[in-house]
């Protein structure tokens, strides 16, 4: 089946319905409904279809026709189709019906469309803020088009995220939001009945940047890929990719074959870079450092590697709308391979050693249960899908770049745990060495960068999806005037990955939360309370945040 | 167990002593390392394609009167991407090697300003032809608030025109 037969069977279910369906390519479909049929037409595609929910995003067409877009993503793996389903509700009164009970996934990105572009999801089961802070206006919606890229509202004092109370008797362990161990601030409220943990709470976006905002207002088209490209620090080039992917699709450029190897190769060095960092964070979690020690030297090579071979050892910079910027010289052929090929080596000694390990394995077996119906359920991606036994790799389901002219492995294990993807992760390693070989040897010669005559045309859209280390990025494009995005969707691996963890956590001992959790580590700092203790007395007495003020909080106080 | 104990121990001992002396000893980067920008203010002929492109948009413009164009580069937003070296029709941008920018004195270290005689160029933008139309300068003509909008723009002060 391809795009075009798809979006035959649905207008022929649905009718009237759908208003209009187009294709881009046999793999991309574009269908336009009513608001009313939403909920049908999404629970169709998720349970009759067998497609992925990927992520919704909301556009502000009130210039162009006095509504707002809503649109929700789909993937059909199977079929190797991308589906997009756009709505339109008017400007007069923007709310459209929630998907979330039928399909969990949802969750999230109807909460940021609702905060972002102001279309209230209706029905929705967990409507709590998400993604502004906390002391947002409340009708002040930064991605509409009328509200300034830059405008700051005052901050307010007193405001705290809403919170979900913990079952009866059970008590509430805070890690976050900040904390010393990992850099990223994010707040797990892990409810616990002695050890076990029964709930999990979270609230993050913490370092929302507003680069969509970015890229639709001030950027231009050939400026995105570099903000793109810092929407993560380990593995932005993905990012870069996906943008310029999407950009060329809704253009109809076409990419020099050269540029498509160089993008496929550059994509894999990312891929080492970040699974070694990944061993070693995990390694360094669980309280074995020598794993952090050794992997981080590995990888040290291969950071030279690239800054030899982009300019910089991370934030490549390498890649514009049309191809790449620099060429991989010939003659560093030898050196890479030979840096890949150190790394191999010692990855399968690493790789061997590792299982052996009964202290370290006694932390990763058994632990972190996701179950695939929860990872479908939640929209789970990359290597936390595959070790929940679900086959999905964008580079064999969708391929893009060279990934259609290499051997790619789907590295899946089905224990669920936390063993399995760490096994994912150490296998997919030594896959990516494999792809750079291939890409390699094949490497076609000729220009790295389309010749581009005229400005991209306005109204036209397009979707790229790239394997990141983390699992599937996904951009969307809708081409506007005055050389920039009208609108430039993002979603990235984790956004889907960590509405997996609250459930994921659900029976673990506290002690297995970190390393469930991933790279996060408790910390103590953040209580919402404040105990004193009376050292004469020895009495403890604990305070709410409102009677600690009344008491110490004003002119004089003791 | 006591095996993976070995093979890991061996795995760590082998490499031997890994660290750099650096900052000890100097650090040289890697063949096309993106550095520090450096502008050669005799060769700038103030087309402003630099700023057109930049994505960190740290090159301001201010056109102070007819025959006088300011650039002011606020460094210290810099992402050393090297697009505006890339599309210099004068070659006057050159991405160095140097990375060690960190400095006690504040944030006027990393400012650079020229002042480019203009004499009666008509800003129509004409010198600078991009070689692809995605890097076209946005806004032609005379400007005379961008320095004034940066201000805004950024967590830092406006810079004072005198």
């Amino acid at each position: 089946m391809n795009a075009q037969q798809l979006g035959e069977n649905i207008k022929q279910r649905f009718a009237a319905k759908v208003i209009d369906f187009e294709t881009l390519g046999s793999d991309q479909l574009y269908v336009t409904i009513t608001p009313d049929s939403l909920v049908e037409v999404a629970e169709h595609l998720y349970q009759d279809q067998g497609c992925r929910y990927v992520i919704n995003g909301g556009t502000d067409r009130r210039q162009q026709r006095d509504a707002f877009l809503i649109t929700h993503f789909f993937a059909q793996d199977e079929e190797k189709i991308y589906i997009a389903v756009h709505t339109e509700v008017g400007a007069d009164d923007p709310q459209v019906d929630s998907i979330t009970p039928v399909i969990p996934a949802a969750n999230w990105s109807e909460r940021e469309t609702r905060d972002m572009v102001g279309v209230v999801p209706v029905g929705h089961p967990d409507p709590r803020r998400l993604v502004l802070s906390d002391d947002w206006p409340e009708d002040l919606y930064p991605l509409r088009y009328d509200v300034a890229h830059d405008v700051h509202p005052p901050p307010a004092e007193g405001v705290a995220p809403e919170r979900l109370e913990p079952p009866e008797g059970a008590s509430v362990v805070p890690i976050g939001p900040f904390f010393p161990v990992l850099e990223e601030p994010a707040y797990f409220r892990v409810f616990v009945e002695g050890e076990q943990v029964v709930g999990a709470d979270y609230r993050g976006f913490y370092s929302h940047r507003g680069i969509e905002k970015l890229g639709c207002s001030v950027l231009t088209y050939n400026q995105v890929p570099f903000i793109a490209e810092r929407i993560c620090g380990i593995c932005g080039y993905v990012h870069s990719c996906s943008y310029c992917q999407a950009a060329e699709r809704a253009a109809g450029i076409e990419v020099p074959d050269r540029a498509e190897y160089i993008r496929t190769i550059m994509l894999e060095l990312e891929r080492l870079e970040s699974h070694t960092l990944w061993l070693g964070i995990a390694g360094h979690i669980i309280g074995f450092d020598t794993v952090l020690m050794q992997t981080w030297r590995m990888r040290e090579p291969l950071m030279w590697l690239c800054e030899q071979i982009t300019g910089n050892r991370k934030t490549y910079g390498m890649n514009l709308v049309g191809g790449v910027r620099r060429d991989i010289k010939p003659e560093i052929y030898g050196d890479l391979r030979g840096v890949i090929d150190k790394i191999g080596d010692e990855w399968a000694e690493l790789a061997e050693a590792i299982p052996g390990d009964s202290t370290l394995m006694a932390r990763l077996q058994g632990t972190g249960i996701l179950t695939p119906e929860v990872a479908r359920a939640r929209g789970a991606a990359g290597p936390t899908a595959r070790g929940s036994g679900l086959a999905i790799d964008v580079r064999v389901d969708h391929p893009y770049a060279a990934y259609d002219r290499v051997e790619v492995n789907k590295c899946v294990y089905d224990s669920c745990d936390n063993r399995a993807r760490a096994r994912v992760r150490l296998g997919g390693t030594i896959d990516s060495i494999n792809i750079i070989h291939q890409a390699l040897d094949d490497m076609p010669d000729g220009p790295i960068m389309a010749e581009i005559d005229e400005e991209l045309p306005a109204g036209r859209q397009a979707m790229s999806a790239v394997e990141a280390p983390r699992g599937e990025v996904f951009h969307w494009v809708l081409t506007g005037a005055e050389n920039r995005p009208e609108r430039w969707r993002v979603r990235a691996p984790t956004y889907a990955n960590l509405q997996c963890v609250p459930p994921m956590l659900v029976g673990n001992a506290l002690a297995d939360v970190p390393i469930s959790i991933g790279s996060y580590d408790p910390c103590f700092s953040c209580t919402e309370r404040m105990e004193v203790v009376d050292v004469n007395s020895g009495q403890v007495r604990v305070y709410t945040e409102e009677q600690f003020r009344a008491e110490y909080d004003q002119p004089g106080a003791k | 167990m006591i095996t993976s104990k070995l093979k890991e121990a061996i795995l760590s001992l082998r490499p031997g002593r890994v660290t750099l002396k650096y900052p000890f000893a100097p650090h040289d980067p890697e063949g096309d390392f993106r550095g520090y920008p450096e502008l050669d203010t005799d060769k700038c002929i103030g087309c402003g394609a630099c700023a057109a492109v930049c994505p960190a948009r740290l090159i301001m413009i201010q056109d102070i009167d007819q025959n006088t164009r300011r650039m002011v580069r606020l460094l210290e937003r810099c992402i050393f991407c090297g697009r505006c070296a890339d599309v210099c029709p004068e070659d006057a941008i050159t991405m160095t090697k140097h990375f060690e920018l960190s400095t006690d004195s504040g944030r006027e270290d990393m400012v650079a300003e020229c002042e480019v005689f203009m004499a009666t160029c008509q800003r129509c933008t004409r010198c600078y032809e991009p070689a692809n139309p995605l890097d076209k300068i946005m806004e032609p003509g005379f400007r005379d608030d961008e320095i004034k909008r940066g201000g805004q723009d950024s967590p830092y002060e406006p810079i004072q025109s005198d």
